[in-house]
């Protein structure tokens, strides 16, 4: 089982880079050295917080547009050329197949996201003329912004078993903002007058990611390091969150029929 | 009969996937629910009834409503403030000190600062910003803001040397030792703001204490443009007890010979005997080494306009 769901991962990462989607680190290596190089004048002397903001900001921002676009395509590609068929009629689990896809998509967003944090470390390095401890404190946001990344690809590839690519994107997408929107709903929860109203958000807040856990790209930029517990934390929530979105995505996939 | 009992095997088979796959969903949500609760717990506030309404965008909120870009969006503006104030200066064609600029209008200097210190919190170079450049257009926003960062960043001392610089300019010097015994009681900050505290109360007004403020500003701060403001008024104030001394010279020449000097030769060596810096033409030269001007008529000494030192 784990040797096939390998394989599936291995194609997908495969087709990924095939599809030119690490095309990406090229303008996102292009905006860090435009940004190294002009920043010293406008910044007012923050060329160091501002390469770590816009750094990280870019690779969230190409990262969530990564997991989204190519996420609700994993399967939806497949059933379209029906190359599904010949898939399914080897001995590989609907299941196996998402969670290969899964992880293939997941190590398309690894292989960015450390190529990328390599690009910001760089580029402090050539702002600052030398080292500069901001290189090391930058990861550990990193890692949370990778969790993020994996949430979503997760969320994403649910809808794409169930709806079109378009819709799936957009419902993907608004995942996100709302994770971002989570204290909101938790507020709402407890300020409603209707008890249903109070049940309805609470449900909401626990039901979606709550993806502010995973912003931590200003306090990188400071130079501070999050707590240890706080990363365990977002580490074990993200597990147990894809865990789930991946069994509903299978259970709603296996009642998929392709005919 | 076989075949009734492989698709009872492939059904029963698939039920327990189902089944499976079911539980999973369940003890998952269980868990992550559990979770979520336990990571709020721990990021709860002290007193949240406690917490007043604000009419601006709370930090968190315009944090969620940047959907995690609020420190780019804060370099943003920040940049944007830059630019805005640089841009004012070079239309005004004149070189104007970075505290003085209130004659410049930049009414969208404070709400640019606003956001970028809302968006992020932790901007102390925007809060220095706003200390230094915003007293001149609008105090009461200078000390909003610094006092906004104050409560943001509790044990950062340097913004409490900030609110003092606020309120020593203003010559509210109760205020100022207020403020400095406040952030002197935090832990890590250093001896001297006690000793602010103490000098605000005994002589607030003084050229000492002033040079004492410029003199930390330009150590602590990490804003170049800061740090040129801070050297510049710590020679002008230099430059106030040199030509306080040179006054002294020129009156007692007066004294002496009945009319004013009318040039630096007459008083060049009672200039060195003072230890004073002279040029070859025997003028006395400023802490930015422009000669002053002698005013042969008035009897008086005055900075070149040329000279680096600031005239106001």
């Amino acid at each position: 089982m784990v040797s096939l769901v390998l394989a599936i991962a291995r194609n997908a990462f495969r087709e990924a880079v095939r599809d030119r989607v690490l095309y990406n680190l090229v303008l996102f290596v292009l905006l860090l050295t435009a940004a190294a190089i002009s920043i010293g004048e406008l910044s007012g002397g923050q060329e160091r917080k501002i390469i770590v903001d816009l750094g990280l900001s870019a690779m969230l921002l190409f990262g969530v547009f990564i997991a989204i676009f190519v996420g609700v395509g994993l399967v939806y590609k497949e059933i379209e050329r029906r190359t599904v068929y010949s898939i399914f009629a080897k001995p590989v689990g609907r299941g196996e197949f998402l969670l290969g896809k899964y992880l293939g998509l997941c190590l398309t967003l690894l292989v960015n996201v450390l190529i990328m944090g390599a690009g910001v470390s760089l580029a402090l390095i050539y702002v600052s003329r030398g080292w500069d401890p901001l290189v090391l404190r930058i990861w550990p946001a990193v890692l949370l912004i990778y969790l993020e990344l994996m949430i979503l690809t997760a969320v994403a590839l649910l809808f794409s078993a169930f709806s079109s690519p378009a819709l799936s994107a957009l419902l993907t997408f608004f995942i996100f903002i709302i994770g971002h929107f989570s204290a909101d709903l938790k507020s709402l929860s407890t300020s409603m007058q209707s008890s249903g109203a109070r049940w309805l958000f609470a449900a909401l807040y626990y039901l979606l990611p709550n993806l502010a856990n995973y912003s931590f790209i200003t306090q990188a930029a400071h130079g501070h390091f999050p707590r240890t517990s706080d990363v365990m934390a977002a580490i074990l929530f993200a597990f147990l969150f894809v865990v789930v979105i991946l069994a509903a995505a299978t259970l709603i996939f296996s009642r998929r029929n392709f005919k | 009969m076989t075949t009734s009992r492989r698709k009872f095997g492939l059904f029963s088979r698939q039920t327990k996937a189902t089944n499976s796959l079911v539980v999973v969903i369940l003890l998952g949500m269980l868990s992550a629910i559990l979770l979520a609760r336990w990571i709020d717990a721990r990021n709860q506030r002290a007193d949240p009834a406690l917490e007043d309404e604000q009419l601006y965008v709370t930090a968190s909120a315009a944090r969620r409503m940047s959907l995690g870009f609020n420190g780019l969006i804060a370099d943003w503006y920040w940049m944007r403030s830059i630019q805005y104030v640089g841009r004012k200066i070079l239309n005004a064609q004149q070189n104007i000190e970075l505290d003085k600029l209130g004659q410049l209008k930049l009414r969208l200097l404070a709400p640019m600062l606003d956001t970028a210190t809302t968006l992020d919190p932790e901007f102390m170079d925007a809060y220095e910003y706003a200390a230094v450049v915003l007293p001149a257009i609008d105090v009461q926003e200078a000390i909003r803001i610094t006092r906004k960062g104050i409560d943001a960043n509790p044990n950062a001392w340097r913004l409490y040397h900030q609110l003092g610089y606020i309120y020593w300019q203003e010559h509210d010097f109760s205020a100022a030792g207020d403020v400095y015994g406040q952030g002197a009681s935090i832990p890590g900050a250093p001896v001297w703001m006690q000793a602010m505290k103490a000098r605000m109360a005994a002589e607030g007004g003084s050229r000492s204490t002033a040079r004492e403020i410029y003199a930390r500003m330009y150590e602590q701060s990490e804003d170049d443009k800061v740090r040129d403001m801070a050297r510049r008024r710590l020679m002008q104030l230099n430059s106030f007890d040199e030509q306080d001394a040179i006054r002294k010279i020129l009156v007692a020449y007066k004294i002496r010979t009945g009319h004013c000097a009318q040039s630096w030769r007459e008083i060049t060596p009672m200039l060195r005997a003072i230890r004073m810096a002279v040029d070859a033409s025997g003028a006395p030269l400023d802490p930015g080494k422009t000669p002053y001007i002698l005013l042969t008529k008035e009897c008086d000494v005055q900075l070149d306009y040329q000279s680096e030192v600031p005239v106001k």
